[in-house]
């Protein structure tokens, strides 16, 4: 019998575009989603007061109508809870209790026999407020004119790498100080310095939040949520209600989409607390979609000022880059967005002299959550095109500018941290080939013009250093076998891969795995959260390991029972077999039952349950003033995309025609699930630079709805796409693999923005590049008349 | 919609009534308080946000032949305030004699709200955004208004008094649209700019609609009417009337445009600001008016 | 405000239902009779989320009333497979890897097999037409467009 290669690099169905394994559930409508889930007519519906003003004293709240309206239960107010709610800063209360921070801000909940009933209450909670000044941009926010928005910062719980500064409204400052940039201008050939503002924008998933908590007489809370992080709203609630996490259980079911939005706590805690005034009974709270736009968390509105030179061969020298962060209301999950895009502030470069002060900002606007490339996106829009003109001043093609500079193998980065292996200069090159680089195709029509357009990136998984993943493999007398991840299915393929992983390091057939769902925090094992694109690398890690300790306790126990040597046996294709002996045994029975011994002397194994955990163990600290460190982030997912456009000059119109992306995912566990990311990521981040922005008028957003919030619709997507697969293995990846959810549309607004410059000469500025925009740019700009 | 807008609609009491008298009588006994119900889907929209308080919906989909499409060579085309979008669309008679009503409705929202929306509905909403308002202006269109005194004819050119606002009165129902009959070699074309390439409101629409006419110096009799620019869908007489007098190429077409400009006074609003509306009305307009006369000028060619 | 009683045929079942007036189709679906498979994305008649077939054509059942429906014939996505068999435009998307997180998929469906009721052969422009009603934050689009082609030349090879 041939011996399976110990080392075999890919055993199936690793490397295999296997169908989705929740696919037929959701295509038959079979598939349940938190408000879809059954609780029967004692159900309650709760719905949220909510602050009209941006910034103001609450000088007191009647809540009297509300409570005696008939079919009221529980009325709830931040006078009945003081505990604060953070991932890494505690800023943020359940329910205000002395000021409200944004329109939006929840001010008391309403839990009745009918959301209608609810609503009503609502509507009768009479709120006196004392109007403070306001804080609308993030710029001004730092200065001593402004308010301070949270005058007991200084007093909140704080990760210990996150530093606000009280006293102001700057909730976190990182610095990088690398070299020396001051003396490296003078040597700078071509220098380039802008200032870009990235509004802010919303996730938008099809489904927005909704929530049921229920807590029993007894005081243990139950609580099912759209949710990309159960373990992480545990804990979070737990802490600030002052009970044990095993007091709290979550469950959530499938999520209709997240980007983020449903990381962290969003409206749970408030949910859970309006619960505990009505014991025993279970409380829904869902938001409309208006709600959603502005009452769940924003993607923070970016202030930018880039500053970068090079020397005359085109070697980037030196970077200046300031990020003013709009981080909203409160800024407890967004601090951690100020310090990624600091540690990644220089762009995939390796730039030797850097300065970059990067603050989150407290503002009168929405809440400033993490959103899918979580400050990649609004950083790289800006970043990127100045490399691009920084590439045109010194006469360099962008394609060769980027080669020259963009980081490989050992560079050292921003922070000092060594590059590990990666390959962004293959997908630079790649896709610079598929756009068909340096080709002008003619325009389709007299009033049109073309062009294209390229864009680097990178993004490192932006996590604590010790967020861990674990998992369970667990096998059925019938042989199949059940993985239990605490890894959310919201939409990513990760229940597939977790699936292909397991079947790959167990030796089963693929079909034969199921992944148990929904996610249950009183069951399924721990996982930081669904966030970062660490669900592939690290979750995998967890599944990988669980499946090999399963296939480990299968293979001692067939080898006692057979008196043979581990190292003889294999699983292949769910059978174990001895490659001296050429005997074979299903899985069937023996992983429940264990093995008899001959002539009835008894038995050998039993129930097989495999477990794994992985964490990383080597992200060191970072100098608070340099932030330097050897070990910034544990890898970075590197890639790049190309556009080609058409601008139409009587409209300002921006068709994109075509489409091309290349990252390096280190292994595709499931290519096609891949591509599909490559191909999503695209034209959402499409969507955000034609079309997006939340509107804001002193702290009120202006279009909360899809009718005036634009997203890219079937009629927008070019129909010419192509995605590259690169692979260069990450060396603590399962099989190599690294994550791609988000890095899929990081630099898509740049892309897009380089090509519209390829096409008419112009910089239109700050995104979206709405066909108004690209026509008054253009008008501005003598083009058209 | 608004930052207020409630998860479900309020409560009303949905009326239906059996005659188109009945329903008249209803809506005129509560002034206010009741509104005629063709597809919902500007109503509902309104009632969720608050911005409208309706106590009762009157369904007036099926009276009085609401739900006909009918088509006479010589009377002309009635369309029946219950007929959705989707089947103007699909009508042979209105693609084979009103083409531009087709394509109008065509650049509405999408498949599945065109199933509910109604022309009817569209011009009782009476928005100055309403895409189907332009072709039925341009043609000449008139409708038929049963109110508690019974029938009465109104036109449309004189309909609109604001945005939302019409010359209707409690108890009027509007029970169809009459578009008259069209002359021969008749041509014309909506261009509506959104900000997706398709489905949205429109930024400015642009309808433009040639007849022959030998009694014309030019020879056409051409119209415009634009979207989105002004208080109420707008026609644009300064632009009838100067291609009516002259000769009819892309000089004077695009000094057409300047005119269609020169009429209309948009605002700045979350869709589009005045400037760029300014612009576009002037740039659409002359693509419209040069579709237009290249229509005109093919059926011409093959009369 | 009184109730009304309404009898209509849901997944070729009859059913009959009290709705108060302002009950819409989408909340009598979802809320009265548990077809949890159609979903809410927005109750604007936006997002497509809510796409059912009415008297055969797809409405937003968020714009139609309860009470409207009463004597109609309604489809939702759990009506689309027939004994287990798959709709081709369920199969075609499965394969073609259009289905993500799933909230558009049911919406997206309905419309797709709305489509080809109505046009056996769709060109790519027909399709994005039909579908842009269903907004998709996740996929993109491409592969539910090339999936609904594909489901046409199925549906072809199966009427011969």
């Amino acid at each position: 019998m041939q011996r399976r290669a110990k080392e075999q690099k890919t055993p199936q169905p690793i490397g295999d575009s296997v169908t989705r394994v929740e696919a037929r559930e959701k295509v038959v409508g079979s598939a349940l989603f938190t408000d879809d889930l059954q609780f029967g007519a004692g159900l309650l519906y709760a719905r949220i007061k909510r602050s009209s003003v941006p910034h103001a004293l609450i000088k007191s709240v009647d809540t009297s109508k509300a409570r005696a309206l008939p079919g009221v239960k529980a009325v709830v107010t931040g006078a009945d809870f003081t505990g604060y709610i953070g991932l890494y800063l505690t800023d943020r209360p359940i329910f205000c209790r002395d000021r409200v921070r944004y329109i939006g801000d929840p001010v008391a909940g309403v839990a009745a026999v009918s959301e209608a009933i609810a609503e009503e209450a609502v509507g009768l909670i009479e709120v006196e407020y004392e109007p403070l000044p306001v804080v609308f941009d993030p710029e001004f926010g730092v200065t001593p004119e402004a308010v301070v928005l949270h005058p007991d910062l200084g007093k909140y719980d704080v990760a210990n790498f996150i530093f606000p500064k009280p006293g102001t409204n700057i909730a976190n400052h990182f610095r990088i100080r690398k070299g020396d940039v001051q003396s490296a201008w003078a040597e700078c050939a071509a220098v380039v310095e802008r200032k870009y503002r990235i509004p802010h924008i919303q996730h938008v998933p099809l489904e927005s939040h909704v929530s049921i908590a229920r807590v029993d007489n007894d005081g243990k809370i139950k609580l099912w949520s759209s949710s990309q992080s159960p373990f992480a709203q545990r804990n979070l609630i737990a802490k600030s209600l002052g009970v044990s996490q095993s007091d709290v259980q979550v469950i959530a079911p499938y999520v209709g989409g997240g980007f983020g939005g449903k990381a962290g706590v969003t409206i749970e805690a408030m949910v859970v607390a309006i619960a505990m005034k009505v014991k025993g009974r279970c409380v829904k709270l869902r938001l409309t979609r208006e709600e959603e736009f502005y009452a769940a968390s924003v993607r923070q509105g970016l202030v930018a000022y880039f500053k970068m030179g090079c020397d005359k061969n085109g070697k980037l020298l030196a970077m200046d880059n300031k990020y003013f962060w709009d981080g909203g209301a409160y800024c407890e999950y967004g601090v951690n967005i100020t310090r990624a895009s600091g540690y990644s502030s220089s762009g995939p470069y390796e730039v030797p002299n850097v300065n970059a002060d990067s603050y989150c900002v407290y503002t009168n606007h929405p809440v400033g959550g993490p959103m899918r490339g979580f400050g990649m996106p609004e950083m790289h829009s800006g970043l990127e095109q100045c490399i691009d003109e920084l590439a045109h001043a010194i006469g360099l093609d962008p394609v060769e500018f980027r080669k020259i500079n963009c980081v490989k193998t050992d560079s050292i980065l921003v922070t000092g941290m060594k590059m590990h292996p990666t390959g962004l200069t293959e997908s630079l090159v790649k896709t610079a080939e598929a756009i068909g680089w340096g080709k002008k195709e003619p325009a389709s029509a007299p009033n049109k013009r073309r062009g294209k357009g390229i864009a680097l990136m990178w993004k490192a998984p932006a996590m604590p250093p010790n967020a861990g993943s674990s998992a369970n493999v667990s096998l059925n007398e019938d042989g199949t076998v059940n993985v239990s991840v605490g890894g959310q299915e919201i939409g990513q393929g990760s229940f597939t891969i977790a699936a292909q992983m397991a079947a790959a390091a167990l030796g089963v057939p693929f079909d034969w795995v199921r992944v148990n769902s929904p996610l249950n925090t009183d069951t399924s094992p721990y996982e930081w959260q669904t966030v970062a694109s660490r669900l592939t690398w690290s979750m995998g890690n967890a599944v990988t390991a669980a499946a090999r300790d399963a296939r480990q306790q299968i293979l001692a126990m067939v080898a006692k029972a057979w008196d043979e040597k581990i190292e003889d046996l294999d699983i292949i294709d769910g059978k174990v077999i001895s490659y001296k002996s050429e005997e074979s045994i299903s899985l069937k029975d023996i992983v429940i039952y264990g093995i008899p011994l001959p002539n009835n002397q008894g038995w050998v194994g039993g129930p097989v349950l495999g477990r794994g955990s992985f964490m990383p163990t080597y992200v060191t600290g970072l100098d608070p003033k340099t932030g330097q460190g050897p070990r910034a982030v544990v890898h970075y997912t590197t890639g790049a995309q190309a556009v080609e456009v058409e601008v139409d000059m009587d409209t300002g119109k921006v068709e994109v025609l075509k489409g091309v992306a290349a990252f390096d995912v280190g292994k595709a566990i499931n290519p096609e699930m891949v591509n599909a990311q490559m191909e999503g990521g695209f034209v959402q981040g499409l969507s955000t630079a034609l079309f997006e922005s939340l509107r804001f008028k002193d702290g009120l957003v202006l279009n909360p709805s899809f009718v005036d919030y634009r997203i890219a619709t079937s009629s927008d997507v070019p129909r010419d796409f192509q995605s590259i697969i690169v692979e260069v293995a990450q060396d603590d990846g399962p099989w190599g693999a690294r994550g791609i959810g988000e890095h899929a549309m990081v630099p898509t607004i740049p892309a897009i923005a380089n090509a519209i410059y390829d096409a008419i000469g112009i910089r239109v500025g700050s995104p979206p590049y709405t066909s108004e925009s690209v026509y008054l740019a253009m008008l501005d700009a003598g083009l058209v008349e | 919609m608004s930052i207020d807008a409630h998860p479900e609609l309020p409560e009303f009491d949905y009326i239906r009534p059996g005659t188109v008298m009945e329903a008249s009588r209803f809506l005129a006994e509560h002034p206010g308080e009741a509104r005629p119900l063709l597809g919902g889907t500007d109503i509902f929209v309104r009632l969720r946000d608050g911005f409208y308080h309706e106590k009762y919906l009157v369904d007036v989909k099926k009276l009085d032949n609401t739900g006909v499409i009918s088509f006479d060579p010589l009377q002309g085309l009635t369309l029946g305030a219950g007929v959705s979008m989707n089947r103007v669309i699909a009508s042979p008679e209105v693609r084979s004699n009103y083409p531009l009503l087709a394509e109008a409705c065509r650049t509405v929202a999408s498949y599945q709200l065109r199933t509910r929306a109604t022309v009817v509905g569209n011009i009782c909403n009476a928005s100055p955004a309403g895409d189907t308002i332009g072709a039925c202006l341009v043609m000449g269109s008139g409708l038929n208004v049963h109110g508690v005194s019974g029938y009465r004819r109104v036109e449309l050119a004189s309909f609109f008094l604001g945005p939302g606002k019409t010359v209707l009165q409690p108890g009027d129902i509007v029970t169809s649209i009459h578009i008259p009959v069209q002359p021969k070699g008749a041509a014309g074309t909506y261009i509506k700019l959104g900000r997706n390439t398709w489905s949205d409101l429109s930024i400015v629409g642009v309808t433009a609609y040639g007849v022959p006419d030998p009694a014309l110096a030019s020879g056409y009799r051409v119209r415009m009417a634009l979207a989105s620019v002004a208080p109420v869908p707008l026609l644009v007489p300064s632009v009838e009337e100067f291609l009516a007098a002259n000769p009819i190429t892309p000089d004077s077409l695009r000094q057409a445009a300047r005119l269609a400009q020169a009429a209309c006074h948009p605002i700045d609003d979350v869709r589009g600001s005045a400037r760029y509306r300014k612009a576009m009305v002037r740039n659409l307009a002359e693509k419209a008016l040069l579709t237009t006369w290249q229509r005109l000028q093919a059926l011409a060619g093959s009369a | 405000m009184a109730n009304h009683r309404i009898i209509l045929t849901i997944n070729g079942e009859t059913e009959q239902v009290e709705v108060p007036s302002q009950m819409t189709l989408l909340q009598m679906l979802r809320e009265k009779l548990a077809f949890t498979g159609t979903k809410n994305g927005c109750m604007a008649g936006e997002c497509g989320a809510c796409t059912v077939l009415m008297d055969g054509e797809p409405v937003n059942s968020c714009m139609v009333l309860a009470v409207e429906c009463h004597g109609s014939t309604i489809i939702t996505v759990e009506g689309l497979a027939k004994d287990g068999v798959l709709h081709p435009v369920q199969q075609t998307i499965i394969e073609h890897g259009g289905v993500q997180c799933g909230f558009c998929t049911p919406g997206m469906l309905i419309s797709a097999r709305a489509l080809l009721d109505r046009n056996a052969d769709p060109s790519e422009e027909d399709i994005r037409e039909a579908l842009v009603g269903n907004l998709c934050r996740c996929t993109g689009y491409i592969r539910i467009i090339d999936s609904v082609r594909d489901a046409a030349e199925r549906q072809q090879v199966l009427s011969l």
